[in-house]
């Protein structure tokens, strides 16, 4: 039940933001942004398909996914690296706690795990058209793997904890099909480098299309389906390192507080 | 016509805004934590549709996920660990 007094302040909030809003929309609070496209939005909508400027394009048909991976590339990676320490915390927070297969977790009633089975089906497939299809419609790496970890939230809740460890998906799997995801991305990232050391050819690390200077670069379209050179590549190693990363964090998260409490005090 | 779509752009949003603004307010008021997640999810959904009519559907695809399955679960589950209730 909603008290009267909620009702009151939760109005004067509103008439608060509304003015509060009106004031930014007439500049009160500093200069506002243009409405035009600016220089740097030109260039990146203008590059981001064009076989007329075929060395400053990246052949995606989706430009944030192209600025996120290609010309923006360095900063993705490090995002990538931050996320990647944040678990490597969290496993070393939780470190010594076993996720056991022998007490019975039961888990919710059948009709929660039928509706829950067919969800195991449905998420993933959005999950990865999400991912496989991030240079061509809004997506990518990140959002796919996002997508993928709510069907592996609902299995442990759902199913309990010792579900997917006890359909060979354990703690140490995920840990090795992360590392094999930021594996992948670390090798897309350098794969035209490796090449050109071969070849002895000129070659930048983050390299997806040829450029003036260095001939190297990734497929674009194969059978006239657009690729997107390196962005398929990332998207799916991202993917990959982003479901796995969160199903580590959220196994070691329902461990039942007694257990790590008594792996912690023995230290 | 042009008008009419940027005003109801507006409306949209003003609509979306004030939502989240009365369910922030409702979950920093609620003292059953499990409400109050509820509540938080409801305030990311509005700011996800926010998203969507500023035609950003990059973020809504990442944003729907984590804000509406992951962060209430990672905050369900830390309240399991702790108490349900908010004391005085």
């Amino acid at each position: 039940m909603v008290a009267k007094t909620d009702v009151f302040v939760a109005i004067s909030i509103a008439i608060f933001v509304l003015s509060l809003a009106y004031i930014t929309s007439l500049g009160g609070l500093g200069p506002l942004p243009p409405v035009d496209v600016r220089d740097i939005a030109y260039q990146y909508l203008n590059l981001t398909y064009n076989p007329w400027r075929r060395f400053l394009t990246s052949f995606a048909l989706e430009s944030v996914t192209a600025i996120i991976w290609d010309f923006r590339g360095l900063d993705t990676l490090y995002e990538t690296a931050v996320f990647y320490g944040a678990i490597i915390a969290s496993i070393a927070l939780y470190r010594g706690v076993k996720i056991t297969h022998s007490r019975g977790g039961t888990g919710l009633s059948p009709i929660a795990k039928t509706v829950t089975r067919l969800s195991f089906v449905l998420i993933p497939t959005v999950a990865a058209s999400v991912a496989l299809h991030g240079h061509l419609t809004p997506g990518g790496g990140f959002q796919a793997g996002s997508i993928a970890t709510v069907v592996i939230v609902l299995a442990i809740i759902v199913f309990s904890r010792y579900f997917l460890p006890g359909h060979g998906l354990s703690k140490e799997r995920a840990l090795l099909l992360r590392s094999i995801g930021l594996l992948g991305v670390g090798l897309t990232s350098i794969g035209l480098l490796l090449i050109s050391f071969l070849l002895g050819v000129n070659a930048y690390i983050f390299q997806n299309q040829a450029k003036l200077d260095a001939p190297l670069s990734y497929p674009s379209l194969v059978d006239d389906y657009t690729l997107g050179g390196s962005l398929l590549f990332f998207n799916l190693s991202e993917f990959i390192a982003v479901a796995f990363g969160f199903m580590i964090v959220f196994l070691l998260l329902s461990v039942s507080e007694e257990d790590v409490r008594e792996v912690v005090t023995r230290d | 016509m042009i008008v009419v779509l940027e005003v109801f752009t507006l409306a949209l949003l003003t609509l979306f805004a004030l939502t989240s603004v009365v369910a922030a307010y409702l979950a920093i008021r609620e003292r059953d934590l499990v409400r109050a997640v509820v509540f938080s999810a409801i305030q990311s959904s509005m700011y996800a549709l926010i998203y969507y009519v500023l035609m950003a559907p990059d973020i809504v695809l990442v944003y729907i996920p984590v804000s509406v399955g992951l962060i209430p679960a990672v905050l369900l589950f830390v309240i399991k660990k702790t108490e349900r209730y908010e004391g005085e």
